[in-house]
């Protein structure tokens, strides 16, 4: 099979999936056929470990939530197992997050995120969805196993849903350590696992929680999302509702680095692969939840300076733009491709680190998640 | 949620399975029959649990993994809405023709 040099640019939006195709200069964009049209695609993500393959978090309005799985790239794409829909007549939920020993009918909500599992586990996938729910399929996608610690702890019913839902939407893995897992829940916060699931650490010490009387609680906070940085699996960046945060020890403690510029609050954040130590940042205004400076924004924190650098002027592109937590990524490209949806539909593409950006010239459905597949991760 | 009996309710009947004409809406007719079916049955629930069993991808999609008929789905009975008050709970006994539509929303 002939190497494969296409980037290609995954969004999930209000009314289908979106696949854009551009070369490794980054510059022009061809965006092929809608996927899954009229649909709520809240995640789109390709599966390295197999090329081609890519899944897909469907929310229909009128018959719910559904995994999709395409393997040619996005040409064609089949429904898969969806998770707590177990086989025969068995319909009882399998889970009840009030009470394990009391079963209550409660449905799966809307799918949130789908993470494929380390080069070491070819066929695991993970999945997070509403409401707090976290699943993990063994044969990429064929069945789904519920993470009863997460989806039966035994504090869920102290947890409470964000504007977006009781939804599980950050699944990170350590590259190192098959084992640990880190996850991000709304309004809940960070979990970490070193023990491949089987028990959970809150991780949210330092991270404020300004709607809560106790303003530095256990768990409670609002986590946006959170991004991994490439070289050292320690670092973390985390938007959070209450502001921008940096960890440097396996999320133990976190360190707010947003106060510099003012609000902090923001959905979004992204570390690319080729430039370990910075983190791209969305900033929001906290109450319109758009770019509040009238122009479409982005930040860059320097881990090693500690020092932020804004990416746009006035003049670029004025307006005010919705950005939500899966709405930015970055390539494996050395210079960094940095990718930007918003919530009114505009993609966004810097293919040099944030230098220089562009605004790829198609109006789509608003944009709920941007992922990229670069050949340099294949 | 359960949907609960309402002063809207049908009257019990005998739990007699009738021979029930389907008829769905356009986009349900992607997973389930294309034209026309015939199901005997006593109940929605019951109903439903034979056509699901007629066309394995209309699981989940009409009830969601409860039982219950999701949000933006109705269900007429002999031209009456039933999908906000009685539901899959619904007798069918004597009934004639059943609807499965999605409602209007969205945006």
């Amino acid at each position: 099979m002939p190497k494969d040099h296409k980037v290609r640019i995954l969004l999930g939006t209000r009314k289908g999936t979106y696949i854009v195709e551009g070369d490794a200069r980054r510059t022009r964009w061809k965006v092929r056929p809608v996927a899954h049209p009229g649909n709520e695609v809240y995640h789109v993500v390709a599966d390295p470990r197999h090329p081609g393959d890519l899944y897909a978090a469907v929310n229909n309005s009128f018959w719910g939530p559904a995994v999709h799985r395409s393997r040619n790239w996005g040409k064609t794409w089949k429904e898969i197992a969806t998770p707590l829909t177990p086989s025969g007549k068995d319909r009882k939920p399998l889970f009840n997050d009030a009470d394990p020993t009391t079963p209550v009918p409660r449905a799966l909500n809307n799918l949130w995120h789908i993470e494929p599992g380390l080069p070491s586990e070819p066929t695991t996938l993970y999945l997070g969805a509403d409401p707090h729910l976290l699943f993990r399929s063994p044969d990429q996608g064929a069945s789904w196993e519920p993470l009863d610690s997460i989806n039966n702890h035994p504090r869920k019913k102290e947890w409470a849903p964000g504007a977006g839902g009781a939804c599980l939407h950050t699944i990170i893995l350590d590259p190192r350590e098959p084992k640990r897992l880190y996850i991000g829940l709304s309004a809940v916060g960070t979990f970490r696992s070193e023990d491949g699931g089987e028990t959970w650490k809150a991780t949210n010490r330092g991270v404020l929680a300004p709607f809560l009387p106790d303003k530095h609680p256990e768990t409670g906070q609002c986590v946006h999302h959170v991004a991994v940085d490439a070289a050292d699996p320690d670092t973390f960046y985390r938007q959070d509702h209450g502001g921008m945060y940096v960890s440097h020890d396996r999320m133990e403690k976190w360190t707010r680095i947003g106060k510099p510029l003012g609000d902090d609050f923001g959905f979004c954040v992204a570390s690319p692969r080729s430039a370990p130590g910075r983190a791209y940042f969305v900033r929001l205004d906290g109450m319109a939840r758009v770019t509040g400076e009238g122009y479409f924004q982005v930040h860059e924190w320097n881990d090693k300076t500690r020092t932020w650098r804004k990416l746009l002027g006035p003049k670029d592109f004025p307006g005010h733009f919705g950005v939500q937590r899966e709405g930015i990524a970055t390539d494996d490209l050395d210079p960094a491709g940095i990718y930007v949806g918003t919530t009114t539909g505009q993609l966004f593409v810097s293919p040099n680190g944030g230098k220089d950006w562009r605004l790829v010239p198609y109006q789509f459905p608003g944009i709920h998640s941007v992922t990229v597949a670069s050949p340099s991760s294949r | 949620m359960a949907r609960k009996g309402t002063s809207r309710a049908r009257a019990p009947r005998a739990p007699s399975p009738s021979s029930i004409d389907v008829h769905l809406d356009s986009w349900l007719r992607e997973f389930g029959p294309r034209g026309h079916e015939t199901i005997e049955a006593e109940s929605v629930e019951r109903l439903l649990d034979v056509l699901e069993e007629r066309y394995p991808r209309l699981r989940f999609k009409v009830r969601d993994e409860t039982g219950h008929l999701r949000r933006y789905v109705r269900v007429f009975v002999d031209g009456e809405d039933v999908s906000g008050t009685t539901g899959v709970a619904t007798p069918l006994a004597g009934a004639r023709t059943i609807d499965i539509l999605h409602s209007i929303a969205g945006g």
